[in-house]
Order: C-alpha cells, then structure tokens, then sequence
C-alpha cells in the first residue's frame, strides 16, 4: 500500500463536512421560502424570528385563492409560455433538422453563432422592443410578450432540438427511402416517432425558460402582469407573505418538472438554461 | 428549412440591437445623429461608475468562487461515498426555482430582521443587526451568494463531466510515480478538465455581466450593476437614450471579455 500523503488525508477528511455544508446551503433558502407561507405574523414580524414553525397556518394560501388576484397572472403567464413554445418549435424544429444533417464542420459554427446571440444583454434588446411596442401600441399584449420570449427561446430549443435529431442516424432515413418512402413519410414514419421524446424535453424547458422569465415582461407589461412581475411588485409592497406564497406557487411547476425529467438534464441542454 | 430560424433569432435579436445603438447615439432632444451627448451624460454621472464598478467585481469575485466550490464539489462527487445520489438530488434544487424566487429568497436570509442576523446573534458573533442591503461590498457580497446559489450545482455538473471523461488509470500511473495528491491534481486534473472550465466560465462570465434580476430584487438603486442601471433610466427617468448608452457600453463590455478570454487564456495554453 502507498503512503497517503497529507493532501490526500485531508480531502478525504474534509470531504464528507464540505458535502454537507454545501447540501445545506443549497436547501435552507427553499426551507425558509416555503417556511414564510405556511408562518402566522407571529413569527415573521418579530426582532427574533424563530427558526421553526410556531405557528403554522394556510391563511396566506387562503386568502391568495379566495382574493382571485393570481387568477388573471395565472392565466397570462400560461397564455404566454404555452404560445411560445408552440412558435418556437414550430420556427425551430425544421432549421435544426437540417442543422443537424449539416457536415459537422458546418454544424458548430451555425449553432454557436445562434448560440451568440445570448452575448446580447437582455436589457439592451428590451430596451428597443419596448420602444417599438409603444409605437404599435402592442405593450402589454400576449402575442407582443410571445414574440419578445421567442427570442430568448429559439437558440434554447434549436440546441436541444439539434442535439436530439444528430441521436437518429442518416442511415435510418435512406433505408427507409429505399423501402418507397417519401420525403414526408422519412419525416413522419422515422424521425418524428424517435425524436418524440426529445422534442418533448425542448418543449417543456422551453416552456419553464418562459414561464419564469422576468426581464423582458418587465419591460413590456404596464397593467397585466405575469406571475413573476405579480410576485415581484408584492415584494415591493412589502407583502411578505404574498411574495412567499407566490413564489412557492411559481416554483412548484418548475420543480416537479425538474426532478421528473432529471434523467434527461445533461449538461449540454443545461447550457442554454443556465438562467432561469 | 433553415431560413425561418436563422431569420427570427437574428432578426429578433440584431434588428433591436442595431436599433439600440442608433438609438444612444441620437440627440434626446432632436434625434441628432450621430452624437455622444449620452454617452457623456452617463459617463459623467456617479452611478454609473459604481454600476460599473459593481458589475466587474460581482463578475470577478462571483466566477471565482463558483468556480473554486464547483472544483472542490465536483472533486468530492468524483468519487463514490455514502450520501452522493443525495447530494445529486440536492443540486437540482436550485434548478428548479426561478432565478426571480431565488432572490426573494435570499432578501429573507439577509433582511435586517432575517434568518442570517438571527444566526450570528444566537450565536452571540452580532449584537446590532447588520444591514445588508445598505450599499457597499457588504451588498454586493449578498448578491455573489444568491448567484452562487442558482449557478454553482450547473458548474458543478459541467465539471463533473469532465472530471469523469479522464481516465482513471492516468491517476494509478501517476501515483504509482510517486506523484503527490496536490501534483496529480496540478498536472493531470487541470490541464484536462480545461476545457470544461473554458466554457462554463466563458457562459457564466456572460450571464454575470448580465446580472439582472438578483441585484434588482436585493439591493435596488442603492447598488446599481449596468443591467439595473440602464433599466432605471428607462423606467424611472424616462431616459431612453442614456438607457440604450449604457447596454451599449454593457455589450462592450462582455465583447471585451469574450475576445480577451479566447485570445489570452486559449493561445497560452492552447499548446500544451
């Protein structure tokens, strides 16, 4: 047996400490959000805040439901992240099939230079589509809010989308061209049933990327606001208990999506979704 | 087939630029072109240096933390112990909440009378509490953690893949050359996990000079970066133009980075 020499000694000594520090510090936010929704006055409005539940009650839940406030948020976020992704795969998934037959020296350039337009600070793109919008007069429409989301989106979904199609092999589609079949019938009888599954991930990352996305609603909504615009302004207003019930609400699609799809986050896709 | 995709994202995304550019570069009053009065305005103002100032040492200082606790991290999960698929499970958390919810968060942990105060005085480390949000490195220090939380388990994962794709027979031969831990790591891990770094350094660099919502919801207008900087002069001053000046200078600034990364960093080493 080899000496184990002090590095080595005190990375397996430090090792097990450093998880845990780093496990807690990943879930105590959470805990405490989730905390605050579920806490009377008593426990928040104090010099000392206990670190448990001393009082629990649902009336922040209660009252958010009954109030009706979230409904229309509700309906406006749905409204928009479903438009988007329907848009976005119906713009993207023809352009990254023929990306992903493209020879891979041709393959990279194109997608990093769709990738490359993330470089650009949403603030700045922002900033001239909200100058347009007043001119047209679309502030705070669905479609205008669907078409501004679209461009965070595109470069999202043509990677995800890019990476699955490069999965099915060329080989697939000319065997079944020499069966007889057609073009259309290569794309719906061989490449739709086995992209299926990814197209389903693009889909709903891209859904999720909308859903949460702050910037862009914040500069194109005046009155109708989105869930994150709706939880934003209560934190403002020093509503604290609306902005944690809120956020729990805003997080629960997100997270049960998260952890049911985990298999297919790989660190590829992740790229793209860096910032939710 | 292509077209349709490559015309929306550019025209989505240069047309607005373009329109952004002239637009900083038109006189407020009578759409002059092309003049530097904005540029000049925002220059000259105090914010916008300490925006400035801001967004680099949030960038600076958030990246290399990240980066150190995604080595460290991603080196103990490496390697197989009890709690690891735990630990994996746990890194998805942050994932799946919204970078928006995640600043709320944190304004409970460091409000005056939040859970981070109420820490240190059990503990009897504070007796006032301390005002995080009240400007200064204090300030931007909260804003590095709440970033570190929603980014570091993604350097994490990046690195770990790489971690993973080098052979571990390369270890074995080291070690048996009598190779410290400390060498192994020096000359094996980093020279082959580089690549790895590389890219999620350059993409994190480019969201942290974007930095938008977090400083927004946790520290406001007392500690402006570019991002809330020019959204404040469009939003509360109504000043287009200065708001357009300052993306602008944030864009070149993310230019500069990018081409000064890929040229020093990548021909350095690229031969090694």
């Amino acid at each position: 047996m080899r000496r184990r020499d002090t590095g080595e000694v005190l990375g397996t000594v430090a090792a097990f400490p450093a998880a845990f520090a780093f496990m807690l510090f990943m879930l105590v936010p959470v805990l405490i959000m989730v905390k605050v929704s579920l806490s009377g006055p008593e426990d928040i409005f104090t010099q000392h805040p206990p670190f448990l539940i001393h009082h629990a009650t649902l009336d922040h839940w209660r009252e958010i439901i009954a109030a009706g406030g979230i409904r229309a948020p509700f309906q406006r976020s749905l409204v928009v992240a479903t438009g988007t992704t329907v848009l976005a795969l119906l713009v993207a998934a023809p352009g990254a099939y023929v990306i992903s037959r493209m020879p891979r020296k041709w393959r990279y350039p194109v997608l990093v230079s769709l990738f490359l337009t993330r470089m650009f600070p949403e603030v700045g793109i922002a900033l001239a589509v909200a100058v347009n919008f007043i001119r047209w007069n679309m502030l705070d429409t669905d479609l205008g809010l669907i078409l501004a989301h679209l461009i965070g989106a595109l470069p999202f979904i043509a990677w995800i989308l890019v990476g699955t199609f490069e999965t099915i092999p060329v080989e697939l589609e000319e065997a079944a061209k020499t069966d007889g079949c057609g073009r259309v019938a290569v794309l719906r009888r061989v490449i739709l049933p086995l992209s299926l599954s990814g197209v389903a991930v693009a889909c709903i990352f891209t859904w999720l990327w909308s859903w949460n996305e702050f910037t862009y609603a914040l500069y194109l909504s005046l009155s109708r606001n989105t869930l994150p615009l709706e939880t934003y302004y209560y934190l403002g207003r020093g509503s604290l208990f609306n902005a944690a019930t809120y956020s729990t609400i805003l997080t629960l699609p997100v997270f049960l999506v998260t952890f049911t799809l985990q298999k297919y986050l790989r660190s590829g896709y992740l790229t793209g979704a860096v910032k939710g | 087939m292509l077209a349709p995709l490559v015309l929306c994202t550019l025209s989505l995304t240069l047309v607005p630029i373009g329109q952004t550019i002239v637009l900083s570069l038109s006189r407020r009053t009578t759409g002059e072109l092309p003049v530097l009065d904005n540029y000049r305005a925002i220059v000259g103002a105090d914010q916008f240096g300490e925006a400035l100032f801001n967004t680099i040492f949030l960038t600076l200082v958030g990246l290399s933390l990240e980066l150190l606790v995604g080595l460290v991290i991603a080196h103990i999960m490496s390697r197989e112990f009890r709690g690891r698929r735990l630990l994996q499970a746990v890194l998805l958390v942050p994932m799946g909440v919204p970078t928006l919810v995640s600043a709320i968060n944190m304004t409970y942990i460091f409000g005056s009378v939040g859970y981070l105060n109420e820490l240190l005085y059990r503990l009897g480390l504070i007796r006032v509490p301390i005002d995080w949000a009240g400007g200064g490195v204090v300030t931007l220090l909260t804003i590095v953690v709440a970033d570190m939380w929603k980014v570091t388990p993604l350097v994490i994962l990046v690195l770990l893949a790489g971690l993973e794709s080098i052979p571990r027979n390369l270890y074995e031969a080291c070690a048996v050359d009598g190779a410290s831990s400390w060498q192994r790591f020096r000359r094996i891990t980093l020279p082959l996990l580089k690549p790895s770094i590389t890219m999620i350094m350059v993409l994190r660099a480019i969201d942290a000079f974007r930095i938008f919502d977090l400083p927004l919801v946790l520290a406001g207008r007392n500690t402006p970066v570019l991002a809330t900087y020019a959204f404040y002069e469009y939003n509360a001053y109504n000043n287009a133009h200065a708001s357009a000046a300052a993306s602008t200078i944030l864009m070149g600034v993310i230019a500069v980075f990018v081409l000064c990364y890929l040229l020093v960093v990548e021909r350095r080493d690229g031969g090694s």
